[in-house]
């Protein structure tokens, strides 16, 4: 019911004359005071209702003077959020329930794991029952079907897993490492985007050209690189020797369709990288150092699993930073990269501690 | 083990060999994490079934996941064997949070929305009844009512004590009412609507015919193609030198031996070659 445009199109003397500077105490002799609240300010977070399965963030409103302005767009904005916060609890109340964009706008976190999440998610429907893997028979609840069975995916095993996969996340992204998430399925690239700028490391939603570690020289050997410090400052000096340098392998890799993505975890494990993948009941579960049994076919589940890693590595990085600005930072890492030859004031050369991070672009051939 | 590289299961074990070799000088970002959190166990396969009887099945099954039954699942396969066409309703299987099914409460019947009692009416223990109604409804409205919303009836009956049977058509009963309900609410509605001036495009079984007629047509063109094909194949049988024709001619009739004479000038054995007639022109 389109209440607010209609009382601007008809004339705003539906509602009592506005005048800035003026509370609404007239309007409302039962209900709290209705103050003007800034629009700029963020109000994505809905106040956590009792069957709330995730913790939200409750922004504080905070009430502002409306300032009285001469230029009509000014009042005009001013007028809308007035009416708003007027108008706004009038009509029936529409309890929480699910909104797909908010898995990806708002992942939950690792603590907000619970198995009715997982089973709201459909990460419990496994595949047919004549395609499984064997190896993955006790990730397995049970099998359901008459005529076509399918396998149900275990979900306290499918918890489990996940909350060790983001105890390594976030224990990576604390120490440094650079973390790349993976998921070539149609749908995936916004969870697989969200996901990386969460954990501040690399994305890749497109297919993976195989070589790309094995001969990194070779397929990422024009990309930009760049050495940056403890505190994420770059270090200026090094152009030079990067000219010629491979790309940065990651130090952790998650996959969200294993399926597709054989060569890639081949690769990972040619050079000793760990990985974690989601793992459906017919997908080898030896190919990854971290399964989480769950449905890769399910975008709501791939969302969930996605979000949840991405906020482990969210909290990784803060971690990280904080103890950056003590002093308390991981150990150089070991790239071979010469110190500058350029005179050093003293001591200057221990503080620095490199690492290089590097932009790992899928498009790049 | 043959087909299994279980190299990512040993990412840690090699780095403390390179760091042991002084390959490595520096340990990974990842390492301290993954000492502290190992890796789980892969390719074991405990027994999943449950106690079998000893000395009962082969071991093999011991290792299959468990197949899943339920009591309601006997109470699905007889209402599904009555009312096959409940299968063709569409279900929404949408969660919210995943405690959707703790919400409904099945001792409340399914028709609850056609119960509505007297105002100001009141029970035996001085309860309002239509106050306890419009509570009830508050809560429940949101129930889906289909044939999963039977069984659950039923066996939310059963567990009072009432006979399976009894429950069934009891619960049964109560869907009736309440489909009966919103298909006559839908009839009035559309009579309404055409009284005070609507109209409605092509039902489903309109566009249903219209498409099939599409579909005859474009059979009916490929028959006649067809058709035409087998009929000059059948003529190309009859042509060659003009006593052969003769001889051979299939009909003997004259209109047999006219319509060879059409054909006889095109086929791909003489020396003109076929000459292009596409379908209609073979016909006599």
């Amino acid at each position: 019911m389109i209440i607010r445009s209609l009382i601007l199109r008809h004339g705003r003397l539906a509602l009592p004359r506005y005048t800035p500077g003026r509370t609404l105490r007239r309007c409302y002799a039962s209900q709290i005071e209705e103050t003007y609240t800034n629009p700029d300010q963020d109000q994505q977070y809905v106040a956590g209702a009792e069957d709330a399965t995730k913790s939200q963030v409750m922004t504080a409103i905070s009430t502002q003077n409306s300032i009285a302005s001469d230029d009509q767009v000014a009042r005009d904005w001013e007028f809308f959020h007035h009416q708003k916060a007027v108008t706004g609890k009038i009509g029936s109340e529409v309890e929480t329930h699910y909104r797909p964009h908010e898995l990806l706008s708002n992942p939950p976190s690792p603590r907000d794991i619970t198995l009715e999440l997982l089973m709201a998610s459909q990460s419990h429907i496994g595949h047919s029952t004549s395609l499984w893997h064997p190896a993955n028979a006790k990730y397995i609840f049970g099998v359901r079907g008459e005529q076509d069975p399918i396998h149900i995916i275990s979900l306290d095993v499918t918890a489990a897993h996940l909350r060790r996969a983001c105890k390594v996340v976030s224990g990576v992204t604390e120490r440094g490492g650079l973390v790349l998430f993976v998921g070539s399925r149609e749908g995936q690239a916004r969870a697989v985007v969200n996901a990386a700028s969460m954990a501040q490391g690399c994305h890749l939603f497109t297919k993976w050209i195989p070589g790309t570690i094995t001969n990194g020289q070779q397929i990422l050997g024009k990309c930009k690189k760049k050495v940056v410090n403890h505190r994420d400052e770059e270090v200026k000096g090094f152009e030079d020797q990067l000219i010629q340098k491979a790309a940065v392998k990651p130090d952790l890799v998650v996959c969200l369709n294993p399926l597709e993505n054989y060569v890639l975890l081949h690769e990972c494990a040619l050079n000793n990288i760990p990985t974690i993948g989601i793992v459906d009941t017919d997908v080898n579960p030896t190919w990854v150092t971290y399964p989480i049994p769950a449905n890769d076919d399910s975008l709501r589940c791939v969302q969930v699993i996605a979000g949840v890693l991405g906020r482990a590595g969210q909290e990784g990085q803060a971690l990280r930073r904080e103890g950056a600005l003590v002093g308390d930072y991981p150990p150089r890492q070991d790239h071979g990269l010469e110190p500058p030859n350029e005179v050093e004031k003293d001591g200057s050369k221990q503080d620095e501690a490199e690492r290089g991070r590097t932009l790992l672009t899928a498009g790049d051939a | 083990m043959g087909r299994y590289d279980l190299a990512p299961q040993r990412v840690h074990t090699y780095a403390t060999a390179l760091l042991a070799t002084k390959r490595l000088t520096t340990p990974p970002p990842w390492y301290d994490t993954i000492t502290s959190i190992p890796p789980a166990e892969r390719l074991t396969r405990p027994p999943l079934q449950r106690n079998q009887r000893s000395g009962g099945k082969k071991a093999s099954r011991l290792f299959k996941p468990l197949r899943l039954q339920y009591e309601e699942d006997r109470l699905r396969w007889e209402y599904f064997n009555d009312h096959p066409w409940e299968l063709a309703r569409p279900r929404v299987v949408l969660e919210n949070d995943g405690k959707d099914a703790e919400k409904w409460d099945w001792s409340v019947p399914l028709d609850h929305a056609l119960r509505r009692p007297r105002s100001g009416g009141e029970s035996e223990e001085g309860v309002k009844t239509d106050e306890e109604w419009d509570r009830i409804r508050r809560s429940q409205s949101r129930r889906p009512i289909n044939g999963e919303a039977v069984i659950q009836r039923q066996s939310a009956l059963q567990r009072t004590g009432v006979p399976r049977s009894t429950a069934y058509d009891i619960a049964r009963h109560e869907l009736y009412r309440l489909r009966h309900s919103q298909e006559t609410e839908v009839r009035v509605a559309r009579e309404e609507a055409l009284a005070t001036g609507a109209f409605f495009g092509p039902g489903p079984n309109e566009i249903g015919m219209k498409l099939e007629d599409k579909q005859y047509e474009n059979w009916r063109r490929w028959a006649e193609k067809e058709i035409a094909g087998i009929k000059q194949l059948q003529g190309s049988a009859y042509t060659g030198q003009e006593a052969e024709a003769g001889a051979a001619g299939g009909d003997g009739s004259p209109e047999g031996r006219a319509e060879v004479e059409v054909v006889s000038q095109s086929v791909p054995g003489k020396r003109g070659g076929q000459e292009a007639k596409g379908g209609a022109g073979v016909h006599v």
